[in-house]
């Protein structure tokens, strides 16, 4: 029960099912405040549907959502955001027609309703702020922040996503394959940068492919298959249990 | 009535395309079978070409309608050609326009040919294919041709679904719709496969168009291309996939109108204010609207995503600057020019307050909307409605903009769950639905003399007498209103509120994420846009001798669209050049005048250079001016 008390995202009997096809199903787990997780799985196993039903983007999922004890299945996706649930995406999904530090300004700007009045008469010029400041920092991106995501490299993409779900104040971010696309030296930054998150209290959960990097930077790992969780513990254990190499790892690598 | 769909693209010109064909059709038939006239003119639907041309001494039933629909046949290949197929990978928006310019287009050109020869609707012979005789059900009387219309609709969504379900190509249509790769793997072209269903949609949609005018004796260019609204609403409740559910949903639609109609004329106890036939037009396409938009998801699925570059929003540079050098040139005009120029002035700075709307909601939010025109029209009766009954100056128009801010959130529901097409046509059914409900309504019929607006004791009124007639002072007001708007919009695009708003524009999964509500950043998006317009609506009440709903058909939100795309729909420089290029302002002024036929005229022309625009320049003109400049600046 310890563990559970002190847990930052709490995930009990997750279910989502397209049209009678299970895609996750009665998955349960935790992830602590200070803790790298890894969600791993072959391709088609649920890990991003994970993503989009923890942060609210299916619409029917089932089970109950839990962040820092307080529920959150009900919430809109937006209300998720901001109560400290922040995703990125396996294609990045910048904003393109603004620059990267207005990406990250939108982020970190929390509106009130009478917002819209104020800015048509005083609009804020300054387009950057202490959380852009230190998000940009945090990944390293400082030099890109007056341009657009369209002039930027693929890896410097993928890094700005970070920033930009940094830039919101999140308790925990979930990672969806953000080292798919970067070559060695930038995935290791990347591990770089996710433990200097867990130092800054943020908690992390992982999704993806490269299995040096989740092997290297995770503290735990829950394997997905089919929908379903086949295995899930301290990383050192899981990756060498038989069910896991034999569903995913391939058996004999 | 009867409606088809082929493939992707959802056309806003498809009833357009069919008017053409039935005028087509009508004009060969245009001859007294008892007389000696010859008939057998082709009309033609291309400006600067002679209207008609002569092909065959009086033909029959039957080769008159093979040469209408071979006809068809060419014109939804060369639509495809020119239009669409150039327009493949671009985003909704830009296909939505590109179907608006097409609409535009063939409306005002056919405006213009019925005007040309005289040869109306009134004036063709509009005789049925179909048997006049009429049954009899228990005292209610129905023509038999309606019994054939809809058997028609039936047969004919029988036959496509079958072709569309159990033959290769109807197969590797749906499998392109779906991903344009995936059927290359079935070995067909998705080239061949786009005519194909661009040549079966536009023959479908004239044959359609022929029955129907035949049957109900109207055929109008604007009127007969409205068709399309509830042709498409009852598509989009079949899902865009399903012909039988459209089908049943279409004529569910015309029943249902007709049945309204004899419900409203015999029910008493409907109050005056509503106008006759106004829930026949209205009631049938709302409901469906709104079943679409409970149906629609709040967020896109993953799948959902927008893909295709939109047009580019510049930051706007030095507004005030900007401004203030605007409104100082405008005041000189307007003291030191004649009469004749100060209206052209006011009518294209109004225009440009109205344009500002739809470069909000459309190009920074990135929600097509055809309601603009609706609301400013909303604003203008309300205005003129208050103040004939005594409101104040300052206060009619304010209570007219708030109304119409509400009417606006309103009409922007839908948009929560629906974006691209459907959102189109959801917004320009809430116009038709305004149209016919308010401005038709004999309570609000020939609003005149409307009191002059006075502030602080000075008249601001706009008419006057002889060279003092359109007087100086109301032009500075509509000055002042647009740089007020202008500074707003130029704000708000600076600003956070403007950073969301194209966030949400470039991707609402994304924009969620980062924790923005989408939901109230639209709705937010809709009440300043419909601000904007209801502020130009509201100067017009003032403008205007006279209201009548015609000023604010929806044709009008149709062509303020089009001229905002054109100026770049995304900057505010671009609502300022649509409201030079609006019919009746400064640039029709420097062209020596406006006539009816030169604004049909206008119609046609900017229907064309629309879908050019949007093929060849998407950001608009003041975008692709800036970057001239700035190349030019760059070498200096």
């Amino acid at each position: 029960m310890g563990a559970r008390m002190t847990a930052l995202l709490d995930v009990h009997g997750l279910s989502v099912t397209y049209g009678g096809l299970h895609a996750v199903e009665d998955v349960s787990l935790t992830v602590g405040g200070d803790a790298i997780v890894g969600l791993i799985g072959p391709n088609g196993a649920g890990k991003t549907t994970m993503i989009d039903a923890l942060c609210g983007f299916v619409p029917h999922a089932l089970g109950a959502i839990s962040l820092a004890g307080r529920r959150i299945d009900h919430l809109p996706a937006h209300e998720r955001a901001r109560a400290g649930l922040v995703r990125t995406f396996q294609s990045v999904e910048l904003f393109d027609d603004i620059t990267v530090s207005e990406n990250l300004l939108v982020a970190a700007h929390r509106p009130q309703w009478w917002s819209s009045l104020v800015d048509a008469v005083a609009p804020r010029r300054s387009s950057r702020s202490l959380d852009v400041d230190f998000a940009l920092e945090m990944v390293g991106m400082e030099s890109v922040a007056e341009m657009r995501p369209p002039e930027l490299a693929h890896g410097q993409r993928r890094l700005v996503g970070v920033a930009r779900a940094l830039a919101s104040h999140p308790k925990l971010l979930l990672l969806d394959e953000p080292a798919a696309g970067l070559d060695p030296s930038e995935t290791a930054a990347l591990g770089a940068v996710l433990r200097s998150l867990a130092a800054a209290d943020i908690g992390v959960l992982l999704v993806d492919h490269d299995m040096s990097l989740v092997f290297d930077v995770t503290d735990e790992l829950t394997v997905l298959d089919l929908g379903r969780v086949i295995a899930s513990g301290p990383t050192a254990t899981v990756k060498d249990d038989p069910a896991v190499v034999a569903a995913y790892l391939g058996g004999g690598t | 009535m009867i409606t088809f769909r082929a493939s992707n693209v959802l056309n806003f010109a498809h009833a357009a395309m069919g008017m053409y064909i039935a005028f087509v059709y009508y004009g060969l038939r245009n001859f007294d079978v008892a007389s000696t006239e010859r008939g057998g003119d082709l009309v033609l639907p291309i400006i600067g070409l002679p209207t008609h041309v002569h092909i065959v001494d009086r033909p029959t039933v039957f080769t008159a309608l093979m040469i209408a629909l071979v006809l068809a046949a060419v014109l939804g290949v060369v639509v495809y050609a020119l239009v669409f197929r150039p327009l493949r990978n671009a985003p909704p928006l830009a296909r939505v326009i590109a179907s608006l310019g097409v609409f535009l287009y063939l409306q005002s050109v056919m405006q213009l040919r019925s005007s040309e020869t005289g040869a109306g609707s009134a004036s063709l012979q509009l005789k049925s294919l179909l048997t006049n005789d009429v049954m009899h059900f228990g005292g209610v009387v129905v023509p038999t041709s309606s019994f054939l219309l809809a058997g028609f609709a039936v047969v004919a969504a029988v036959v496509l679904t079958m072709v569309y379900r159990y033959t290769r190509f109807g197969l590797a249509t749906r499998a392109a719709s779906e991903h344009e790769t995936g059927a290359m793997l079935t070995g067909l072209s998705p080239d061949r496969l786009g005519f194909l269903n661009w040549v079966i949609a536009t023959v479908f949609a004239g044959l359609a168009v022929i029955l129907v005018a035949g049957v109900s004796g109207r055929l109008d260019p604007t009127e007969t291309s409205l068709l399309v609204v509830p042709a498409l609403a009852a598509a989009l409740l079949g899902g865009l996939d399903s012909f039988a559910i459209a089908t049943v949903a279409g004529l569910a639609i015309s029943m249902a109108q007709s049945a309204l109609g004899t419900f409203q004329s015999r029910s008493a106890w409907l109050p005056d204010w509503l106008p006759n036939g106004g829930l026949r037009q209205a009631l049938p396409v709302v409901l469906i609207l709104v079943a679409i938009s409970l149906r629609g998801a709040q967020l896109p699925t993953r799948e959902a995503l927008v893909e295709g570059r939109l047009a580019q929003s510049p930051v706007p540079r030095r507004p005030l600057l900007a401004t203030l050098v605007l409104v100082g040139l405008g005041v000189v005009a307007l003291l030191t020019l004649d009469e004749l120029w100060r209206l052209a002035i006011v009518v294209s700075v109004i225009a440009a307050i109205i344009a500002l709307s739809s470069v909000v909601l459309t190009g920074y939010v990135g929600q097509i909307s055809l309601a603009q025109y609706a609301f400013a029209g909303l604003a203008a009766f309300t205005t003129a409605k208050l103040a004939l009954n005594g409101v104040g100056f300052p206060w009619a128009p304010l209570l007219a903009i708030a109304l119409t801010v509400a009417v606006g959130v309103l009409v922007g529901l839908p948009a929560v769950r629906v974006r691209g097409m459907t959102l189109a046509v959801a917004t320009i059914g809430a116009a038709i639905a305004i149209e016919e409900l308010v401005f038709n309504s004999p309570s609000l019929n020939g609003l005149t003399n409307v009191p002059r607006p006075r502030l602080f004791g000075i008249d601001l009124g706009f008419l006057g007498v002889g060279h003092e007639n359109f007087r100086p002072e109301f032009g500075v007001l509509t000055l002042v209103a647009l740089a007020v708007s202008g500074l707003a919009v130029a704000n708000w695009r600076r600003s956070p509120t403007g950073l969301r708003w194209l966030a949400v524009r470039s991707n609402e999964r994304a924009a969620a994420a980062a924790g923005i509500n989408v939901s109230a950043t639209k709705l937010n998006a809709f009440a300043v846009s419909s601000m904007l317009a209801a502020i130009g609506g509201a100067l017009l009440a003032y403008e205007l001798p006279a209201l009548s709903p015609q000023q604010f058909m929806v044709v009008g939100a149709l062509a303020v669209l089009a001229l905002c795309y054109l100026g770049g729909i995304a900057s505010i420089s671009g609502a300022l050049i649509a409201g030079l290029m609006a019919s009746g302002g400064i640039l029709t002024q420097l062209q020596g005048g406006a006539t009816a036929k030169a604004s049909s005229y206008q119609f046609a022309v900017s229907g064309l250079v629309l879908i050019a625009v949007v093929i060849l320049l998407p950001d608009g003109l003041s975008v692709g001016a800036r970057r001239l400049v700035d190349r030019v600046w760059a070498r200096a």
